[in-house]
């Protein structure tokens, strides 16, 4: 190991990453507008669905019952239909995603304590939405036929109106979230994001930075010099660990000020965490870059080794748990997942070290058997 | 660093070797690219290693720098055999390696300086040896004044010594250079090989370069000539020129192009290797010396008068056809087609005329008042470095350029105004073939027949005629990528005639085309000028293609500076500059120092002879072995040599540049 060379070769990379307008834009600007573009697109909440209401009673309890959806910040009411025909036209245009049909005769048969239906249309185009909006329609059902029973049983038997409620309802439950209070989906995404960026902007780096200088012919420097291969490599990857730990500050930073997720765990051992994250995923870069020999063959093989697997395997979007038993062991074949682990401990649980060290042991091993393999891979003598 | 300036050259005593293989042989997947290679380089020698693309000298290269393994034989580098990946880190604190490549190996985005630091700290050169060292090659390459320019923004003379620079900062014993000169324009390589010569043996490196230009061979002491992955010979420029037998015969058949053809087609009954150079012919008789060859050659054209016929030093590129031909392993050209009865009758019409064409782009004007005709029948070259203006008068008479200024008029039509009739009259065939790789031979043939409206049947009879013209039979279902170079460059042809245009452009059309294939393409030429009477524009800066042309124009900064037949353009520089004189001396470089010392200033060394320009040949040649004796270097002897296209234009480039320079001094 000398020094000098290491040195002469990081000095080299940085420069170039700093010059090269496509480099620089790919270190630094590329993963921070990657995290603003996730984070303001992918919310999984579910709100504000655009909504149609059909009132053909045009009751007192009818309105009332209209109400209970249009104040709520699930629903938009975008309007009343006049009929079917016309309700259907606002869903197959898209304008609304769920209609409500309030039949005749509906206030009536409420006060006469009969049952009443409602039939509600839902665009069923999005399952993950139609799920969750039949949902909210269910809930707030409940409640009104709750209120509405209440009062019936309140004017029957002579009770105030909370002591009807409660004889109606014997079983109550109370549900307290832990970790997300208010269960907000950006204070989950956005420290995934962090790890779901760093999972792809470090490998195309490292996989771009070597191969480009196998394209050009200036790998021939290396190959044709005293340098040695473990010198080269530390040389050549060090740049690209230190920008990719950079972006980790950068993104982290995003997550807490501007997403405003909470951050609860050791600040010393998360950045610790990182850094051997992007350790395993720039070597990741390594060992694309040492099957490859053009750019774009290494985009490619970047992207199909990073990009799905950090977005459909790590966590981000389905649990782990809910894959299926094939997927889920390709999930534990990627490093993504267990930085995830080590995220969501950090900001949101605020555990460390204790009960996150199989975790890191994993992340350690998974860089270990990568640059190894990238060690051993990168020959001075090609065969062709 | 101070290495005595008088070496042992591979002349002098018993030189240790550097560079042994022994049945050296690599194979790409299964393919064989170098097979049962034996060679040796001397301590202190420039060895250049010549041939076609895909002679597989990359491959040799490569395996001695350590950086290729190898499956077949041996070889060792500095007495260590390279055996494994080990072994060959060994030798690689000795050797300085220059891959393929016009500066791909340097970093476009770091400085002249920073590449040179670079390279320094790679090789740990230490701080104190560095500043002196990198202060010297800059002076020597005149790089000095551009340390602070990103490589990026050099020129590719510039780059190319950079390169150079890079590769010898740590003061290696052997320099590997891979086609250090391919794609330069040929004063920057001229320059290149004399500032190269002069480091090697001020600094005592030996070095293994490769070359696919065959007329940089006198550049080298000695030289290998490697086709088809294998070593065809090796040994000083001069023994390789005599390993062929036989002589080559020059023969002037009349100023009718009806003589020439006749006379082509009763020298190739007789004679294997026959091909037309603009007007002349030039024969490689296999058989006897100058003079029996000559008498030969008259005896098959009695209907010549005898001074029409003589013989002539041959060209490394005659040479070389000449050992593949007689050892059997390629076949040159022969004569397929048969002339027509009749020549066409505007065969000698005025076909692109040029007059006073002008371009600018802004303040630079790219196109000064170019003028020049070409006659139907007539091959002419635009000669000229990167960015002479060759380019710029092709898009103008093509019709993709608008002119500033002036007129032309290609097959009868007024460009300005006939842009779209232009091109059904004319063919354009450019550097990159513009073939579609995936396509076969006759898929591409039928694409460029859609293209130019032709029907069925047409294009029936066109592939018909492409196939056996360009000597495509039996290649027609075969995808163009997997065609050799030679026979894709004449399929382009091909395309680029489907339409039977009265004019044809070439841009740079031979560059990576190996001689036998090129001689298959000047033939196709040939036929099309004389018997179809098409009229050919060719811009190149390759010099051996401009020995084909019938006339030449040679641009600098967008002029015409001079318009003439090859020859013509020789005689000129003869007269205006004097005869070249070769001297032949035991110590090179001594008899070198002697003639700089006795007045011949300009005196250089090429390989291992010496050149000057002399105004009186006749006294030079007889003085000048008395002269060296006198200076302690007997045993001197001096012959006169023709002047190469090259050398007349590396000669008028460099008196303009000096020029330019003169006026720009004396402005200021």
């Amino acid at each position: 190991m000398n020094i000098t060379r290491i040195n002469a070769v990081a000095y080299k990379e940085w420069r170039e990453i700093v010059r090269d307008r496509l480099f620089f834009t790919l270190a630094f600007v590329v993963p921070a507008a990657l995290t603003l573009l996730f984070g303001y697109g992918l919310s999984l909440d579910v709100e504000h669905i655009p909504l149609a209401i059909i009132d053909y009673d045009h009751s007192a309890l009818s309105r009332e019952y209209a109400h209970r959806f249009s104040d709520s910040r699930y629903f938009d009411l975008k309007g009343y239909a006049a009929s079917e025909r016309e309700a259907g036209a606002l869903l197959t245009a898209g304008t609304v995603r769920a209609v409500l049909l309030i039949p005749e005769h509906f206030g009536q048969r409420l006060q006469s304590g009969r049952a009443a239906e409602v039939q509600t249309l839902i665009d069923g185009t999005f399952p993950f939405r139609a799920q969750t909006a039949k949902g909210y329609v269910t809930a707030i059902n409940a409640a009104f036929s709750l209120g509405v029973l209440a009062d019936y049983l309140a004017q029957a038997r002579g009770l105030s109106p909370a002591d009807a409620q409660r004889a109606l309802q014997t079983l109550r439950v109370e549900v307290r979230y832990l970790y997300n209070q208010s269960v907000k989906s950006v204070w989950s995404i956005a420290p995934k994001l962090l790890m779901a960026i760093m999972m792809m902007s470090p490998p195309f780096l490292t996989a771009l930075g070597i191969v480009r200088e196998k394209e050009s012919g200036s790998i021939f420097n290396i190959y044709a010099s005293t340098v040695s291969r473990g010198e080269f490599l530390i040389g050549k990857l060090l740049p690209y660990l230190a920008i990719s730990s950079l972006n980790v500050l950068v993104l982290w930073a995003l997550a807490c000020f501007l997403f405003g997720a909470p951050f609860k765990g050791d600040p010393l051992f998360f950045f610790a965490a990182a850094v051997l994250y992007v350790g395993c995923t720039t070597g990741i870069g390594l060992l694309v870059s040492a099957a490859v020999r053009t750019q774009v063959a290494a985009m490619m093989g970047t992207m199909i080794l990073t990009v799905v697997p950090a977005v459909l395997y790590s966590g981000i979007l389905i649990p782990i748990p809910s894959l299926s038993a094939a997927a889920s062991v390709i999930a534990h074949l990627l490093p993504g997942m267990y930085f995830a682990d080590i995220v969501t401990g950090s900001f949101l649980k605020g555990v460390g070290l204790a009960e996150l060290w199989p975790q890191v042991l994993a992340l350690a091993t998974y860089a270990a058997a990568l640059y190894v393999a990238g060690y051993l891979l990168f020959r001075k003598r090609t065969a062709s | 660093m101070a290495a005595p300036a008088l070496v042992s050259g591979p002349a002098a005593g018993n030189p240790a070797t550097v560079v042994r293989a022994r049945g050296f042989g690599k194979r790409y997947r299964g393919r064989n690219a170098v097979e049962g290679l034996d060679l040796e380089i001397h301590a202190g020698e420039l060895f250049g290693l010549i041939g076609p693309d895909g002679a597989g000298k990359s491959s040799l290269i490569k395996s001695i720098a350590g950086v290729l393994r190898f499956e077949a034989g041996s070889l060792e580098v500095f007495g260590v055999p390279l055996l494994s990946d080990d072994a060959c880190e060994r030798i690689k604190d000795r050797i300085g390696f220059m891959p393929q490549g016009l500066g791909q190996n340097l970093y476009p985005e770091l400085t002249v300086e920073e590449n040179i630091d670079f390279f320094a700290r790679l090789r740990l050169v230490p701080h104190s040896a560095l500043a002196q060292r990198k202060a010297e090659l800059l002076a020597i390459t005149r790089l000095a004044p551009f340390t602070g320019r990103a490589m990026k923004h050099l020129s590719g003379g510039m780059k190319q010594k950079l390169g150079l620079v890079c590769t010898l900062i740590h003061e290696p014993r052997l320099v590997i250079l891979d086609e250090p000169t391919t794609g330069v324009d040929p004063v920057s390589r001229r320059d290149f090989w004399l500032i190269l010569g002069r480091l090697l043996r001020e600094r005592n490196i030996s070095a293994l370069v490769s070359t696919a230009y065959m007329d940089e061979a006198s550049s080298f002491h000695r030289v290998g000539l490697m086709f088809g992955g294998r070593l065809l010979a090796a040994g000083q420029p001069g023994e390789i020129r005599a390993l062929a037998q036989g002589a080559l015969v020059s023969v002037e058949a009349g100023a009718e192009v009806g003589q020439q053809a006749a006379a082509l087609a009763q020298l190739r009954a007789r004679f294997a290797q026959v091909d037309a150079l603009g007007s002349a012919i030039r024969v490689f008789v296999d058989q006897g010396d100058d003079i029996q060859a000559a008498d030969m050659v008259r005896q098959a054209l009695p209907a010549l008068p005898p001074q029409a016929v003589a013989a002539v030093e041959p060209e490394l590129e005659d040479i070389f056809v000449a050992l593949l031909r007689q050892r059997g392993l390629a076949r040159p050209a022969q004569d397929r087609t048969s002339p027509p009865p009749a020549r066409r009758q505007d065969a000698d019409a005025p076909a692109i005329e040029a007059h006073e064409l002008t371009r600018d782009f802004g303040a630079f004007r790219a196109a000064d008042r170019v003028s020049f005709n070409v006659r139907g029948g007539q091959v002419f070259g635009l000669l000229g470095a990167n960015g002479a203006g060759k380019s710029t008068v092709i898009k103008m008479l093509t019709g993709i350029l608008q002119p500033s200024a002036g007129s032309g008029r290609v097959a009868g039509a007024d460009m300005r105004s006939a842009g779209f009739a232009i091109k059904e009259r004319i063919g354009y065939m450019s550097q990159a073939f513009s073939l579609y790789l995936d396509l076969t031979v006759e898929e591409n043939v039928r694409l460029y027949g859609g293209i130019y409206g032709l029907d069925r049947a047409a294009i029936r009879s066109r592939l018909q005629w492409i196939s056996e013209v360009a000597e495509l039979k039996g290649y027609e279902r075969e995808r163009a990528a997997r065609l050799p170079m030679g026979l894709r460059q004449r399929l382009a042809l091909g395309c680029a005639l489907v339409h039977q245009p009265r004019v044809l452009f070439l841009d740079e059309p031979t560059s990576g085309v190996d001689p036998i294939g090129r001689r298959a393409f000047w033939d196709m030429l040939f036929h099309l000028s004389r018997f179809d009477g098409v009229a050919i524009l060719v811009t190149t800066h390759y010099m051996s293609e401009a020995e084909h042309c019938d006339r030449l124009a040679l641009m600098y900064a967008g002029r015409v500076v001079a318009e003439d037949s090859p020859s013509g353009m020789k005689n000129a520089l003869e007269r205006d500059c004097g005869m070249l004189l070769e001297i032949n001396a035991p110590e090179p470089q001594a008899a070198l120092l002697a003639l700089q010392r006795n007045g011949f200033a300009a005196a250089a060394l090429f390989g291992n002879r010496i050149r000057i320009q002399s105004r009186q040949a006749e006294a030079d040649s007889a003085r000048l072995p008395e002269l060296l004796r006198q200076a302690g270097q007997p045993g001197v002897t001096v012959v006169r040599r023709a002047p190469s296209m090259e050398d007349v234009f590396v000669q008028r480039v460099t008196a303009l540049e000096a020029a330019e320079l003169n006026a720009r001094k004396t402005a200021r």
